[in-house]
């Protein structure tokens, strides 16, 4: 399973509560669809530091790294080829 | 002479006119320039037949729309129904047909909007914002603002005539409805403005929503005075919403203790150049003291309100000053200017000090009665006093203590949730045959939902199947965090369920696929 799989995966699951790929595009902003609230996105983070090795910093919890899968995405690419 | 927001916002715009009154994103409106937008709008209602006490349903995020709706409803003598965006269709027609109103201002993009439409509702809409949708009966919100602006005609208000309604829950049968006057309104503002001194020199930072009580009243405290409120809809990245603060030097800010928890989860205030911040309001439920006191560590010249309030008091009944936040710490203060709040036993009289009670509140700012419902409202106005449902003591001094709250209710984040409303949406699966549901502690929310469920005889449930049905009926914030699935309830001999065991004993797991 690639990377934007399980990180969209992941969040059709537990926001979405759906299997279907269709619901959720990688591009989408999770802020502008409403899909998570300020709760959400620090569960998301939890996810991706437990999943993937990577640790969060303060300074990068910014709409850039985190707005959509994509952008997830490219930020955890960033982080583990630093 | 009559009482109304009006008289507050007719005064800023005499004194203030080219005072910024809302900023959002890129986009600013001075108070002259909302007075017109508030006149046109009002005149367009009544030349389209708007009669006085009729309603008008407002399903708008926080923006300088919403403002200019909600006065210019006001102005036109009509009665504003601001609905909560986050609720889903089901609840939101029920509204709409319980207010009987005949307008609904509307997000053009807002999810819900043709399901809406679809439910056979006789309403004219006002769709704001771009979209490709077409419904009946629409109007787009530049139509409006077409013509000259024209001057106000004069509107009879009387204190007592109906402002708003504020529906507090959604559930079946009766939804509830807090109507509430001009006086209710204009009363309540001049209270919290006497104890939290507002100028036209504040400016606050607005992440609350406006269709509740305490949005509402962050609003209208600024609107009276001429002050500046900047919008910020989201709280997704805590780090924008300080750089925002920063950047707009803003002099107040207010949330409930979710908002300031997860302000401080990941970021620090004293990382921000917040010189200018004056103060900070904390309402809808109690702050972790520890909470409090790394706030007040990072931002020591802050004045730091702790305050309590109700829908059915318009919003405001108690206020802790911040000179006393830590000698009477963990307590939600006093009452607040020109209202009386007492510890009442079952017989309404005053408890003395140490002795559990209810809060009971008297004043000008108490509703007019739940809409069309006055079986309720006999149940909760008696004598006069409104009976808020929240146990408390007084300690020596007469500083009122929490105990706990009488209802079942659910404090979550920001919002009250029914357990009754999630727990019908669940048994509407034709799976479950028994569902309880209940909120327990969450560090960041105060509670979060939990529902217990027991399955019908030998039926597997699928959880993402359930939930994606909470999901389609209940706003989002009430979707249950936690699934439990049980073989029966615990209950008592006359079958009443035990809540407070599906909160602390281990429930056996059942069928979780």
């Amino acid at each position: 399973m690639s990377l934007e799989e399980q990180i969209r995966g992941y969040v059709l699951e537990n926001y979405l509560f759906t299997d279907d790929q269709s619901a959720l595009n990688s591009a989408d902003s999770f802020l502008e669809k409403g899909i998570l609230d300020s709760t959400g996105i620090l569960e998301v983070i939890y996810f991706i530091e437990d999943e993937f090795n990577v640790k969060v910093e303060d300074d990068e919890m910014i709409p850039e790294n985190l707005d959509s899968v994509n952008q997830i995405v490219a930020y955890i690419g960033k982080k583990q080829g630093s | 002479m009559s009482v109304s927001l009006l008289n507050l916002l007719n005064s800023a715009v005499d004194n203030y006119p080219e005072n910024i009154a809302v900023s959002h994103k890129d986009v600013s409106v001075t108070y002259i320039e909302l007075w017109h937008k508030v006149c046109d709008l009002s005149n367009y209602l009544k030349k389209n037949g708007l009669n006085k006490g009729d309603r008008v349903s407002l399903l708008l995020e926080n923006s300088i729309e919403y403002v200019i709706t909600y006065y210019g409803i006001l102005a036109a003598g009509g009665v504003v129904i601001a609905l909560n965006t986050a609720t889903k269709s089901r609840d939101l027609t029920r509204w709409i047909r319980h207010s009987d109103s005949k307008w609904l201002f509307v997000q053009a993009d807002h999810p819900e909007l043709l399901k809406i439409n679809n439910s056979e509702l006789n309403i004219n809409n006002i769709l704001v914002g771009n979209t490709d949708i077409e419904i009946n009966n629409a109007t787009s919100w530049d139509v409006i603002f077409k013509s000259n602006y024209q001057i106000l005609p004069e509107l009879e208000i009387q204190n007592d005539d109906l402002a708003a309604i504020i529906y507090t829950s959604g559930t079946t049968g009766n939804p509830k409805g807090v109507m509430l006057s001009h006086k209710n309104l204009h009363h309540n503002i001049c209270s919290i403005l006497e104890y939290l001194e507002i100028t036209n020199e504040d400016s606050i930072l607005n992440v609350l929503p406006f269709y509740y009580s305490y949005g509402n009243s962050i609003l209208h405290t600024h609107i009276a005075v001429g002050g500046r409120i900047v919008l910020e809809n989201n709280t997704l990245f805590p780090k924008r919403i300080l750089k925002e603060m920063e950047d707009k030097k803003v002099t107040g800010f207010s949330g409930v203790p979710s908002t300031f928890a997860l302000l401080m989860n990941r970021t620090k205030f004293s990382d921000f150049n917040l010189s200018k911040l004056r103060y900070m309001t904390q309402a809808g439920g109690a702050m972790a003291p520890a909470n409090i006191d790394r706030l007040k560590n990072e931002l020591s010249d802050v004045k730091f309100f702790v305050m309590y309030g109700q829908t059915e008091g318009t919003a405001r009944l108690a206020y802790l000053p911040p000179d006393q936040l830590v000698i009477k710490r963990g307590s939600i203060g006093k009452a607040i200017p020109d209202i009386k709040l007492e510890v009442q036993d079952i017989d309404g009289n005053k408890c003395p000090p140490h002795v559990t009670g209810e809060i009971c509140a008297k004043g000008d700012n108490i509703m007019l009665g739940y809409w069309k419902d006055p079986e309720t409202t006999k149940k909760v106005i008696c004598n006069g006093w409104l009976k808020t449902g929240d146990l408390a003591h007084y300690d020596d001094d007469e500083f009122i203590y929490i105990d706990g709250r009488s209802s079942e209710m659910i404090k979550s984040g920001a919002h009250r949730i029914s357990p009754k409303e999630i727990e019908e949406v669940i048994l509407e699966l034709d799976l479950v045959s028994e569902v309880a549901v209940i909120g327990v502690q969450d560090e960041l929310l105060g509670q979060t939902i939990k529902a217990v469920i027991v399955p019908k005889t030998d039926i597997k449930i699928n959880k993402l199947q359930l939930l994606s049905h909470c999901k389609e009926n209940l706003a989002n914030y009430k979707v249950p965090k936690i699934v439990d699935f049980v073989e029966s309830l615990p209950k008592t001999p006359s079958g009443k369920i035990k809540r407070f065991m599906l909160n602390k004993t281990k429930i056996k797991e059942y069928n979780n696929v």
